[in-house]
C-alpha cells in the first residue's frame, strides 16, 4: 500500500511537484501519465528516497518513508529505469542477483532465484546467463531489468518509462509479459509512462499529471468517459476515444446468446477486445458477428446497433 | 578525349588500382635509405673517426640481395593488397627485424680482419632509417589488421629476444657491446635505479593522483584551482624544477637530522622524484577524473534504486566502469617518467640517463645508444603491456555503441 498525502517538491525555486495526493492499493497497478517535465519521474522517485520529498506524507505499508532507512527501504522495492540501467560490467545472471547479493543471500538460493526468473521472463539461462549487457537487444535488456528489479520479490514495483525507448512491436511484447506477469505476482506497481495506450492497458488506476499537478484521477473507464478537461481529452486520444473505451472491454462482456436469425459469416474469439471486433466489422462489411469460444464454438452474437445503444445507457464493465 | 585514354592501359583498370600507399612509402624509403645511405661504419678504435660502408661493402651481394629481394616482395604485396597481402606483409616485417641483427654479424665479418683487435663496428644511418620504418609498418599493419595489443606485446618481445641472443653472443665487435661490456655492472645498476624511480614515481603519483581525484569530486569548487596549478607544474621545464627544488631540499635536510638521515639532499634521488611525481600528477589526475566522471549516470542510479550504499556504489560500480580510462591515465604517467628519469641523471639520481650524459660529454654516440635504447624499450613494453591489459578489461564490460544485437 502506497499513499501521497499532499506531497510537494521543490528544487531551488521551482515547484516540481505540487500538493499531490494518491494512493496505491495493495496488488494494485497505477499509472502516472503526463508529457514530459510534468513531475511524475521525480514522484516515483520520491517514493523510493532516490530524491527526498520537501514537504507532504508518503506512507508506506502505514509507515512514512523517512521512518525507513533509505538503503533497506530500496532493497524491497523493485526499481525498473528506461534505458535499463543494467550494469555494463556484469553478466545477466550477476545483475539479476544484484538485490539478493546486496541483501546476503547464500550464493545456491541466488542461483536458484536468477534461474527460476529468467525462465519466468523466457531468458532461457544457457544461452543468456552469461552474455554481457551490450550483447543484448533492447527487449531482452530491459526483460532483464525487470528480472533484477523482481529478484528479492519486492511487493512494490517502480517502472520509470520502461518501455519508451523500445521499438512498438518489442514494447507490445513486454506489455503483454507485464500484464501477465502482474496476473500473477499481483505486485503493487506504480508506472510511469507518457504512453495513453500503455496505461489504459496495464493500470487500474490512472493519475494524469500536468505541471505538477494532478489534473484527474480514477479508473481507465471513469477517465474515458468524464475527461475533466481539454488537456486530459487530447491526451486520452480526443475523438478516438470511443475506440480506446472500447479496447478495454472485451467480446464476451457485451455479447448477446444466439438468436433464431442465421448466424452471421464472421467469427471473432469471446475474449477479443469490443475495439477488434469493430474493426473486424468494417473490414467485413457487416453489422454482426458471430462470437466464438476458444474451440471455435459458436456462443454468442454481436450486433452493432445494441452494441451503439448500449454505450448510451449504460458505463461497459471491464473483462 | 582526355589524354588518359590514349594510354595503352584503359582508365578503369587505373581506377581500380588501390595500393596501401602507406606501405608502398615506408617500403620505397626503406630501399631508398637501404642503397642511399651507409649501412655500417666501423673505426679502428674507440677514438678514431670511424668510416661508412654502403649496403653491397657491409652485407655483400648475397646479404643486399636478399634484404633487397624482401623488401622486393613487400612493395609487390602493397602494391596490390588482397586477402592474404597484409598477414604477407607482417611475416615479412618481422622476418626483417629478426634479420637485422644478423646482418651486422655479416657486417663484421666482411669489414673487420681478425687481427684488428681495437676495430668496433657502428650501426649505420640506413639500419636506423630501416628499424624506425619496419615500427611504423608493424602499427600500420596492426591498425589494418586489427590486430589485439597483445600480438604486437608477442612480436615486440621475439625481436627483442633476438636481438639480444645475437648480442650476447655474436656481435663482439659492435661498438654498443663493446660499451656495454666495458661497463655491465654500471649498466645493470643504471637499470634497476631507473626501474625503481619509474616504480616508486607511478606509484606513488596513482596513489596520489587517485586521492585528488576524488577530493576534486567532492569539492567541485576546486575542481579549477587543482587544474590550473597541475597544469602550471606541467610547463615548469624539468631540469628547472630539479634546480628549484635543490636549495629548500639542501636546508630541509641541514635543519632536520632524521631527513638527512633518510639520505634526503639537495640532490640526487629525493628532489628527482620529487619533480617526477610532480610531472606525473596531471596525466594521473585527470585520467582518474574523467573516468570516475565518464561512468554513466542511469547506471549510478539503477546502483542506487537497487539499494547500494554510496560505498558499494562507489567499488562496485563505478571503479570496475572507470577501470579502462584509468588503466589509461597509468600507462601514460608511466611512458611519461620512463623517459623523464633520463634527464634525472643530471642531478644524480643514477638511471640510464648517466650513460647519455657520460657519452655526449665524450662523444661516444655508442655509449648514448647504451642509455637510450634500454629507455625506449622500456617505454615500449610498459605502453603494449598496459595498453593490452586496458584493451581486454574494456572488450569484457565496454558497452560498445554498435553492437547492440
Amino acid at each position: 500500500m502506497i499513499e501521497l498525502h499532499n506531497v510537494s517538491k521543490i528544487f531551488g525555486d521551482a515547484l516540481a511537484v505540487d500538493e499531490i495526493s494518491f494512493s496505491v492499493p495493495k496488488g494494485k497497478f497505477c499509472a502516472l501519465v503526463g508529457t514530459s517535465g510534468c513531475g511524475k519521474s521525480t514522484t516515483l522517485r520520491m517514493i523510493n528516497r532516490l530524491t527526498e520529498h520537501s514537504s507532504g506524507d508518503i506512507i508506506l505499508d502505514g509507515q512514512a518513508v523517512g521512518a525507513y532507512n533509505p538503503v533497506q527501504l530500496r532493497r524491497r522495492i523493485g526499481y525498473v529505469i528506461q534505458d535499463t540501467g543494467l550494469f555494463p560490467h556484469w553478466n545477466v545472471a550477476r545483475n539479476i542477483g544484484t538485490v539478493p547479493r546486496l541483501l546476503k543471500w547464500p550464493a545456491s538460493q541466488i542461483r536458484g532465484r536468477v534461474e527460476e526468473l529468467m525462465q519466468f521472463l523466457d531468458l532461457p539461462s544457457a544461452e543468456f546467463a552469461h552474455k554481457y549487457p551490450h550483447q543484448l537487444s533492447g527487449g531482452q535488456a530491459q526483460r532483464v531489468g525487470v528480472a533484477r528489479a523482481l529478484a528479492a520479490d519486492p511487493d512494490i514495483l517502480l517502472m520509470d518509462e520502461p518501455f519508451g525507448a523500445l521499438d512498438p512491436i518489442t514494447r507490445e511484447k513486454l506489455q503483454s509479459m507485464l500484464a501477465k506477469l502482474q496476473a500473477r505476482l499481483h505486485k503493487t506497481v506504480v508506472l510511469v509512462t507518457h504512453d495513453m495506450d500503455e496505461a489504459l492497458r496495464l493500470a487500474d488506476h490512472l493519475v494524469v499529471m500536468r505541471e505538477g499537478k494532478i489534473v484527474q484521477q480514477g479508473s481507465p473507464l471513469a477517465l474515458l468517459q468524464k475527461p475533466e478537461n481539454g488537456f486530459v481529452d487530447s491526451l486520452l486520444g480526443g475523438l478516438e476515444r470511443g475506440l480506446k473505451q472500447a479496447s478495454l472491454s472485451r467480446v464476451r462482456a457485451h455479447m448477446t446468446p444466439l438468436g433464431p436469425t442465421l448466424p452471421a459469416q464472421s467469427r471473432i474469439p469471446d475474449t477479443y477486445t469490443l475495439r477488434q471486433a469493430l474493426s473486424v466489422m468494417l473490414r467485413d462489411h457487416c453489422e454482426r458477428l458471430t462470437v466464438v469460444d476458444k474451440h471455435d464454438v459458436p456462443v454468442g452474437e454481436l450486433s452493432l446497433r445494441k452494441l451503439v445503444k448500449e454505450a448510451h445507457a449504460q458505463p461497459g464493465e471491464r473483462a | 578525349m582526355p589524354l588518359i585514354d590514349a594510354l595503352p592501359m584503359r582508365r578503369e583498370h587505373w581506377a581500380r588500382w588501390r595500393p596501401n600507399r602507406v606501405m608502398l612509402c615506408l617500403v620505397v624509403a626503406m630501399l631508398a635509405a637501404l642503397w642511399g645511405l651507409d649501412v655500417v661504419s666501423v673505426a679502428p678504435n674507440r677514438i678514431v673517426e670511424s668510416t661508412g660502408y654502403p649496403v653491397w661493402r657491409a652485407l655483400g651481394w648475397p646479404g643486399a640481395g636478399l634484404a633487397t629481394l624482401l623488401l622486393a616482395v613487400m612493395v609487390g604485396l602493397a602494391a596490390r593488397p588482397g586477402r592474404y597481402s597484409y598477414p604477407a606483409l607482417l611475416a615479412v616485417s618481422c622476418l626483417l627485424l629478426l634479420l637485422l641483427p644478423f646482418g651486422l654479424i655479416l657486417a663484421s665479418y666482411w669489414l673487420i680482419a681478425p687481427e684488428m683487435a681495437q676495430a668496433r663496428l657502428n650501426i649505420g644511418p640506413a639500419y636506423w632509417t630501416l628499424l624506425f620504418m619496419l615500427s611504423l609498418c608493424l602499427v600500420e599493419l596492426r591498425l589494418r589488421m586489427h590486430l589485439a595489443r597483445g600480438w604486437m606485446l608477442l612480436i615486440l618481445l621475439a625481436v627483442l629476444g633476438a636481438w639480444w641472443l645475437c648480442a650476447a653472443f655474436w656481435l663482439e665487435r659492435l661498438a654498443l657491446v663493446q660499451e656495454f661490456q666495458a661497463r655491465h655492472e654500471a649498466f645493470y645498476r643504471a637499470l634497476g635505479e631507473h626501474s625503481a624511480l619509474v616504480g616508486i614515481t607511478v606509484t606513488v603519483s596513482v596513489v596520489l593522483g587517485i586521492g585528488i581525484a576524488m577530493l576534486i569530486r567532492r569539492f567541485s569548487a576546486s575542481q579549477k584551482i587543482a587544474f590550473a596549478v597541475l597544469n602550471f607544474l606541467q610547463t615548469v621545464p624539468s631540469l628547472a624544477l630539479f634546480g628549484l627544488l635543490l636549495a629548500p631540499l639542501a636546508w630541509l635536510a641541514a635543519r632536520f637530522d632524521w631527513l638527512a638521515a633518510l639520505g634526503v639532499k639537495g640532490i640526487g634521488w629525493t628532489p628527482a622524484l620529487i619533480a617526477l611525481i610532480a610531472y606525473s600528477l596531471l596525466p594521473m589526475v585527470r585520467n582518474t577524473y574523467v573516468a570516475l566522471e565518464a561512468v554513466s549516470p542511469a547506471t549510478l542510479d539503477a546502483a542506487s534504486g537497487m539499494g547500494m550504499r554510496p560505498a558499494q556504489r562507489f567499488w562496485q560500480v563505478r571503479v570496475p566502469l572507470a577501470l579502462p580510462i584509468l588503466l589509461e591515465g597509468i600507462r601514460i604517467t608511466t611512458v611519461q617518467a620512463v623517459g623523464l628519469t633520463a634527464v634525472a641523471a643530471l642531478i644524480g639520481a643514477g638511471g640510464l640517463g648517466t650513460f647519455i650524459f657520460q657519452g655526449l660529454g665524450q662523444a661516444a654516440m655508442s655509449m648514448v645508444l647504451l642509455g637510450v635504447l634500454p629507455i625506449i624499450a622500456m617505454a615500449l613494453l610498459a605502453d603494449t603491456v598496459l595498453g593490452t591489459l586496458a584493451e581486454k578489461l574494456r572488450r569484457g564490460e565496454h558497452a560498445s555503441q554498435g553492437e547492440r544485437a
